[in-house]
């Protein structure tokens, strides 16, 4: 069987806010080309989780590795080098409202190279017509849907041909049927253009939909990893509850919270 | 990456060596530039050396497609790796450019 080739490695990797352990002792492989989904409820650290991944914070223990290459210390011209082979779709598109959708995707052209401006144009045309957003370029943000903006920031977020692309939530917000949209992106820059994808999201349709494996993250700790039929037959009380929306169960969220004593400080 | 020109009555047959990216297209560019200085209007691209090509490289091949279309001129592209013919059909460029399997069978007719 062909060895699937790791290019995102976590090693015992703790964080902690304020003296509280946010992430707990993470160890995950994530492979090529794989759409790899982390769920978990809000609080849960999945969002941490990414942070951690592209070096927007650094754990307290343990190591990240990104294609071979610790990221754990590193300068931070090194740690610009490393994020030049990533692209991030954030949770609001993070669009620049005064710049139109060219302008938008053409931004990390700009920035990181010396290309010249007729081929960024073109570069930024292939790219939207990769999202499904010919003839959109002279738009600004506040011109187009939500599902449509989502879709610009994945345009930005492929315009250097990245080998991996984080997505921060990347249908919250939108109507189930624009959700499939993106989802349908997601899986297909990942088998079309081999792109690894790692996505933070609690919405189980598109977990389903996406994912060739999960990683439910609960309490910083990893509860489980595995395709979406393990996910879904597992027995695992936490996964469950998750998946099935459950108020009650093993995730408790009031036994969790102060008592109003204490709150007040009486 | 190494590019190499070989004349051919009046057609120029264009080699690529190497991986097309963000470091090499601009090079590529000059090279494709040469042609129009030239006004060269027949030219067939040699992909066979060419191991990988990123948006810079695809973008770099259209801005020549759209050169020589504006010039009458014509293109054809030759021995395209599979990997590379992967991105071509993602990016439905196949459609676009006309594609050979070799050098011969892109000379023929051309």
């Amino acid at each position: 069987m062909e060895e699937k080739e790791v290019i995102i490695s976590l090693r015992n990797v703790s964080k902690y806010f304020q003296g509280k352990k946010i992430i707990d002792n993470i160890s995950l492989d994530i492979y090529r080309s794989e759409t790899f989904v982390i769920m978990g409820c809000s609080g849960s650290g999945k969002s941490t989780l990414l942070r951690l991944m592209t070096g927007v914070i650094e754990p307290d223990e343990g190591s990240v590795i990104i294609k071979g290459k610790n990221i754990t210390g590193i300068s931070v011209e090194e740690l610009d080098d490393v994020r030049r082979s990533f692209g991030m779709l954030f949770q609001y598109s993070a669009l620049l409202d005064s710049l139109t959708v060219e302008e938008n995707v053409s931004l990390p052209l700009r920035e990181h190279t010396k290309l010249a401006e007729d081929i960024i144009r073109i570069i930024v045309k292939m790219k939207l017509s990769l999202v499904g957003l010919r003839g959109y370029e002279s738009y600004y943000p506040s011109q187009i849907s939500g599902g449509m903006r989502k879709r610009v920031g994945l345009a930005r977020a492929i315009a250097l041909d990245p080998a991996i692309v984080f997505y921060d939530e990347p249908t919250s917000g939108l109507d189930p049927v624009v959700g499939g949209v993106i989802d349908k992106l997601i899986k297909d820059l990942s088998s079309k253009l081999l792109i690894t994808s790692v996505v933070v999201t609690h919405d189980m349709q598109s977990v389903f939909n996406i994912a060739d494996r999960v990683a439910m993250v609960h309490k910083g700790q990893v509860v489980i990893v595995g395709d979406v039929a393990t996910i879904k037959n597992t027995k695992n009380p936490y996964v469950q509850q998750f998946i099935n929306g459950k108020p009650h169960g093993p995730i408790d969220f009031f036994k969790e919270d102060i008592g109003i004593k204490e709150f007040l400080e009486l | 990456m190494k590019v190499s020109n070989l004349k051919k009555s009046d057609c120029t047959i264009c080699s690529i060596e190497g991986e097309i990216n963000l470091n090499t297209s601009p090079d590529l560019r000059k090279a494709f530039e040469e042609f129009s200085r030239q006004n060269i209007k027949k030219i067939i691209i040699d992909f066979e050396q060419v191991p990988y090509i990123d948006s810079s490289g695809l973008a770099t091949l259209i801005e020549l497609f759209q050169r020589m279309k504006k010039i009458d001129g014509k293109l054809r592209i030759c021995s395209v790796p599979e990997k590379v013919k992967n991105v071509f059909e993602v990016t439905k460029l196949h459609k676009l450019f006309e594609i050979y399997d070799d050098q011969e069978s892109a000379l023929e007719g051309f």
